[in-house]
Formats: structure tokens, C-alpha cells, sequence
């Protein structure tokens, strides 16, 4: 369940980009996750959504692109303002 | 109403990287080896470290810091053995460590003094391989009641890890465990990895894996 512990990463991260007052505006939330970087997809993506429906965001979706590699990285935020 | 996109392109443990390579630093500036020990539950890494220390804690200062997920057991029966043991969390559930706790633990942990440290992570053969706590290797320890398909069912420990140590042998007469074909397969996902064969029981081969941590440490 390490994926947890990434998607409560990714969230930091999403506040340290916009600040905390913005991420009830974040949309969606880019990651890029290779396929061999330990990293089951749906569960991520299930941690992220039930994180990210919840305050402080509101209603953002992770969207995630799978690549080779081990890359982990997020990608963009997008925001409605 | 606009839709905005911020670029951001940044990895997403690039926190926990960047503590392990402060820590990775620091131990370099002392000449500490530090090696993260990953296994699933029930390997016999325990009794594994408590056989290390006994064998080189007389000449090696060596520190413990052992993580696990509830009890404080792993700790209370290594600390018979050294008096450098720091238990790093209990994680209350939380499957791996990070380089943040390692970090804190090497607080209470004076690396002037020390030689060696072996951190035992949690039992488990998933999470730990993702996050990098500043060792100079990973050990993966399995044994021979776990099945030899241990190396393909989770290829990314084995990927990560520079040592594997087969751990258990004494139980090979009563089990089907296929030693070669599990060597192949832990092979196949990294060529260069390095065997150690053990009892922890029985001691057998432990003074082979304990002459190797002795020639990793610097004089």
C-alpha cells in the first residue's frame, strides 16, 4: 500500500505548486508512471481520487499516462478559475 | 471561468530522494556502510541480524534500526545484542520506511562512532523497494519456504537489490525449494546480483555473509 504514501505525496506537491487555497480549483492532476516503477496504476489512482474529492481540493481527477521506464513523476495541474 | 495548466515535471519522490542522498553524504563523510534489509514476513531476518551481531558486534560498531509495523518485538530481542539499536517507527500499519524516518533515527545514532548500520525494514517484498533510505545496498532475504518464485513474483525487489541472502537452508531436505532455479530466476530480473546462503539457525554460511559486511567496511 505504498501507493497511498504516493498519492499523499502527490498532494503535497499539488499544494506546494498552487497553495492551499487553490486547490479547490484543481481539475486535474497529471502523472506520468512507468511500468516498472513499482507503482500498481488503480490502486493509485483509487488512493488519489478518494484524497482528491476531499478538502482542501474539491472535485480533481488524477489523470495518469503509463510509459516504459520507472519514471514517477507528476506532470501538470490543471486548474478552473 | 478559465482552465489554467501548470507544467510541473517533477518526480514524485524527489522529496525522499533528496533526504536519502543528505543521508547517503553523511554517512559517506564518517565512512559508515549502511545496508537496507527487505524480505517479506517471517524470513528469518531477524535471527539473521541477532547472528550478525554476535559474530561481528566485537569488532564492528555496528547500529540497528529496525522498523516494523506494530510490535516492538524485532527491537526488545535485538537489543540484547548491541546497545546502537534505534527503533526507527512503529509505522502502525504503514508498509515501508522512508528516508524521513531514517533520517530521525540516525539522530540518536552517533556516526563518529560507528562502523556499520544494518536498517531492517518492513516485512514486506512490495513497498520498500521504491524508496531509497540512503544505503549503500539493498539485501533482499527470502527463504526456502517461501516458494523459489519468490525473484519473478516481485521482480522489482530483486531489480533493486545488489544482494540476496537465501536464508533457511537447513530446511532444504523437508522442502521442494529448487535453489538453482530460483538463483535463475533472481538472475533473470538482475544479472549482477550476489547469493548468500544461510541458516540463521543452524549458522551455516552466516560466516561468509559476515566476512562479506566486514570487507564493506572501511578500516
Amino acid at each position: 500500500m505504498h501507493e497511498m504514501s504516493i498519492a499523499v505525496e502527490v498532494c503535497r506537491m499539488a499544494e506546494a505548486h498552487v497553495g492551499r487555497d487553490r486547490l479547490a480549483n484543481v481539475i486535474e492532476v497529471g502523472l506520468d508512471v512507468g511500468c516498472d516503477a513499482g507503482v500498481e496504476v488503480d490502486n493509485l489512482e483509487f488512493c488519489l481520487e478518494a484524497l482528491l474529492s476531499n478538502p482542501p481540493f474539491g472535485r480533481a481527477k488524477p489523470i495518469v499516462e503509463q510509459l516504459p521506464g520507472d519514471v514517477l513523476r507528476m506532470t501538470y495541474l490543471e486548474l478552473d478559475e | 471561468m478559465t482552465v489554467r495548466r501548470v507544467e510541473i515535471e517533477e518526480r514524485v519522490l524527489k522529496r525522499n530522494e533528496a533526504i536519502a542522498a543528505g543521508i547517503r553524504d553523511r554517512l559517506a563523510a564518517d565512512g559508515v556502510v549502511a545496508y537496507n534489509l527487505v524480505s517479506s514476513p517471517g524470513s528469518g531476518k531477524t535471527l539473521l541480524l541477532e547472528r550478525t551481531l554476535e559474530r561481528l558486534g566485537g569488532e564492528l560498531e555496528i547500529a540497528v534500526i529496525a522498523g516494523d509495523v506494530q510490535t516492538e518485538n524485532d527491537a526488545e530481542r535485538l537489543a540484547n545484542h548491541t546497545e546502537k539499536l534505534v527503533q526507527a517507527v512503529v509505522t502502525g500499519g504503514g508498509c515501508h520506511l522512508d528516508a524521513r524516518q531514517v533520517e530521525a533515527a540516525l539522530a540518536r545514532i552517533d556516526l563518529a562512532l560507528t562502523d556499520l548500520i544494518l536498517i531492517e525494514n518492513v516485512g514486506n517484498l512490495v513497498c520498500p523497494a521504491g524508496f531509497d533510505l540512503g544505503e549503500a545496498a539493498k539485501v533482499v532475504i527470502f527463504s526456502v519456504t517461501e516458494g523459489e518464485d519468490k525473484p519473478a513474483k516481485y521482480p522489482q525487489m530483486f531489480r533493486r537489490s545488489r544482494y540476496a541472502v537465501l536464508n533457511k537452508i537447513d530446511l532444504l531436505p523437508h522442502v521442494t525449494f529448487d535453489v538453482d532455479r530460483a538463483i535463475a530466476m533472481a538472475k533473470e530480473v538482475n544479472p549482477e546480483i550476489r547469493f548468500f546462503h544461510t541458516s540463521a539457525l543452524t549458522g551455516e554460511g552466516v560466516d561468509e555473509w559476515c566476512d562479506f559486511l566486514r570487507s564493506t567496511v572501511k578500516g
